[in-house]
């Protein structure tokens, strides 16, 4: 499957040669698939919407409007669900995406994702793209068939930002509903409304106006060209999965995890009991909090578990940057001064 | 009488002579646990200056259940010293150095912008000190976010200044007062702090100057940067940064550097289904230079305020318009240019009239008034 993606994405790059001249920017479309390239059986269906998918093309073409704004060209990651975006996949888009900057012709990228899992593919970016070049990851809360779809304009906002020099250095971007997002700090807050990422505890970086694009902020945690994490090699990362803290719950999923190979867990809550054996087995330890918002606070007492505490990234989030840090370290100190930078 | 009468006779009368000391000093801070231990001999600690500009956080109430009528003439105040004296461990995280900005007890006006202006001289004083790190200002909550927002603009620095305030008395059971002028001051004698223009910090959340307002007239959590968040935590543990503000300040405003004695004078007119025009006839007949037009929407003022906007620009009034859902930008539109409208951005209209103010002190341009707005 992934192969004769990949096989369709390199076919793609060939015949997508820019048409526009002139002096626009130039920006790549990376498609991957989700809610803004899935069609509905009528146009009033927002729900369970699997017939047809749109091809980067159609998607294109669809948005005249984009010729305005920027040369673009498009490569085809997959077409899935972003419950389907598997590690390869990730690793595949960090690659191409860097490839695609690396180019000094290159303006900026635009990810096209399903919003379900869209935050932790523009995190894994965030951390693995080497370029301060702008990359704006897109979705849409209704298919490409509804009526009031949110697709077209946000693609079309998506496609501004990344064609933007303002938007240099800002990390990646997630843009939905005119809000430009950091990638670190921005979650899916609602299963169907179309102000659902929102960054609880920051707040947007700016906003795509119709008049204009406005950054009021720039992001302090390191990203992109700062950061030290390196996947231009690598086929596979480290397995870490997420332990869902609730009362009573206790060992049985930690050794499920732990007999599955997982090198990390990430601990959404405060009950540690069932992670205490895990010290000696050289399974590292994140504590992040099921709450969405606000700081893991450091503190003497989890340090010397050798556990890690996450700041305030989700558990979905500190899996992404636990699994990046243990390509590199299977210490916690070293892990902590990571998840306290980034 | 019995001997357990006696008891609660001693009692009382004890009660009745200690009752008179807790008014004399607000001494009402819980004490079920004893202050931090002082940090060990040696260790270098930030100097940081309280400035009072009084406010709920140099309030008392009585009962300490009053948390919405207290203060007034002839009510006591906090005294800086009195918060030092309450709150001892302040010494534990800085050098404290204290200064009452208030105006005096018996003046018959309350705090006004010449205040801020008053308190703006001090504050430039006080930055040039190299042997001061930071500076916290305490401020009623009211008009807090205008008062910042001032320093913001004017203030040459880029050492920390912090706002606080509180939403109960210092006095209050549960007061917030405490918890945030403690980490006002860790946010003052913070390195990371610097740079960032004037600083808010309440609740634990650290919002700008520029983009924080007060969303609730009594709950502790009411200061929000309504468009943008927060830019950082004075968590537990740690004081925390996440964002770096892009819009100029401080050191990097055109409008710092001098000390100002008054500006021109800009009113606030607020739009609504058939607000009328004469209102802002008469804000041009008493002198004001700008009107900010809190409109509709996006911006929009009515038709009778449309046709006294004219009439105002005419006299040389310069007009700005902000929008009263106080979220998202008012938009720079080729109808508003025609109009020479400026678009307020996503400032609140009591910043906007202070940038106005600002503004007036330099140019009567409508482009330049309108760059100042993209820039500020």
């Amino acid at each position: 499957m992934i192969r004769s993606l990949l096989w369709c994405s390199c076919f793609v790059l060939l015949a997508s040669a820019p048409v526009q001249a002139g002096a626009l920017p130039q920006v790549r479309l990376f498609t991957t698939g989700g809610t803004i390239q899935s069609k509905g059986a009528h146009r009033q269906k927002l729900m369970e919407y699997s017939d047809g998918r749109v091809t980067p093309s159609e998607l294109v073409d669809d948005l005249p409007e984009l010729r305005d704004v920027a040369q673009l060209s498009y490569a085809e990651i997959s077409n899935v669900g972003s419950g389907n975006i598997d590690t390869k996949t990730l690793l595949t888009l960090a690659q191409q995406v860097n490839a695609w900057l690396a180019l000094p012709e290159a303006a900026g990228a635009v990810v096209t994702h399903g919003t379900a899992t869209l935050e932790e593919t523009a995190y894994f970016l965030n951390l693995t793209v080497k370029s301060d070049k702008p990359v704006v990851v897109v979705g849409a809360m209704r298919p490409f068939t509804a009526v009031s779809r949110d697709g077209p304009m946000n693609l079309y906002n998506a496609v501004r930002v990344a064609a933007t020099p303002q938007a240099k250095d800002m990390g990646v971007m997630i843009l939905l509903n005119d809000e430009i997002n950091a990638a670190r700090d921005t979650t899916k807050n609602n299963t169907y409304r179309v102000d659902t990422f929102i960054a609880r505890d920051v707040g947007p970086l700016g906003f795509a106006d119709s008049d204009s694009i406005v950054f009021y902020r720039r992001p302090i945690y390191r990203h992109t060209s700062h950061s030290e994490f390196d996947v231009s090699k690598l086929t596979s990362l480290p397995r870490v999965d997420v332990l869902y803290a609730y009362q009573e719950s206790d060992d049985a999923a930690v050794k499920a995890f732990v007999s599955a190979g997982a090198k990390g867990i990430v601990n959404s809550g405060g009950y540690s009991e069932p992670l205490a054996a895990l010290k000696d087995k050289g399974v590292v330890v994140v504590q992040s909090d099921r709450k969405g918002s606000g700081r893991v606070v450091k503190s003497e007492k989890v340090a010397a578990k050798g556990q890690v505490t996450a700041d305030n990234l989700p558990p979905q989030k500190a899996r992404i940057l636990l699994r990046l840090a243990l390509t590199k370290t299977t210490d916690p100190v070293e892990i902590q001064r990571i998840f306290d930078e980034y | 009488m019995n001997r357990l009468s006696l008891i609660v006779a001693v009692i009382s009368a004890t009660l009745l002579t200690a009752a008179p000391m807790l008014t004399a000093s607000a001494a009402e801070i819980p004490t079920y646990a004893p202050p931090p231990a002082a940090p060990p001999p040696g260790t270098k600690l930030p100097t940081v200056v309280i400035m009072s500009m009084g406010g709920t956080i140099a309030s008392r109430g009585t009962p300490r259940l009053n948390v919405a009528n207290y203060g007034g003439k002839g009510v006591p105040r906090v005294d800086p010293q009195d918060w030092f004296n309450d709150e001892p461990e302040l010494a534990t995280i800085a050098n404290i150095r204290l200064e009452d900005g208030r105006p005096p007890v018996d003046r018959a006006s309350g705090e006004t912008q010449g205040d801020d202006l008053r308190v703006a001289a001090r504050l430039r004083v006080l930055m040039q000190d190299p042997t001061v790190d930071g500076v916290v200002v305490t401020h009623g909550t009211n008009t807090l976010a205008e008062s910042a927002f001032l320093m913001n603009l004017i203030i040459d620095t880029a050492k920390p200044i912090v706002f606080v305030g509180s939403q109960r008395p210092w006095t209050a059971l549960s007061g917030d007062g405490p918890r945030n002028l403690y980490d006002a001051v860790r946010v003052a004698g913070t390195k990371e702090a610097a740079g960032k223009g004037v600083l808010h910090c309440m609740n634990q959340y650290i919002n700008t100057a520029r983009d924080v307002s007060k969303t609730s007239a009594y709950r502790v959590q009411t200061f929000k940067g309504i468009d943008v968040g927060a830019i950082g935590f004075a968590d537990p543990d740690i004081v925390k940064f996440y964002r770096e503000p892009l819009r100029r300040h401080t050191m990097a405003s055109e409008f710092a550097g001098r000390d100002y004695k008054d500006l021109p004078n800009v009113e606030i007119a607020y739009a609504y289904r058939d607000a009328p025009g004469y209102i802002i006839d008469a804000m041009v007949a008493n002198g004001a230079k700008g009107i900010v037009i809190d409109g509709t929407g996006a911006g929009s003022p009515t038709t009778s305020q449309t046709d006294a906007i004219k009439r105002a620009q005419a006299k040389g009034v310069v007009v700005v318009a902000t929008a009263r859902t106080h979220g998202g930008r008012v938009q720079d539109t080729p109808r508003r240019r025609e109009a020479k409208i400026v678009p307020g951005d996503n400032l609140v209209p009591e910043k906007a009239r202070i940038l106005l103010q600002l503004a007036l002190t330099k140019t009567k341009d409508v482009a330049d008034i309108q760059r100042i707005f993209n820039e500020y």
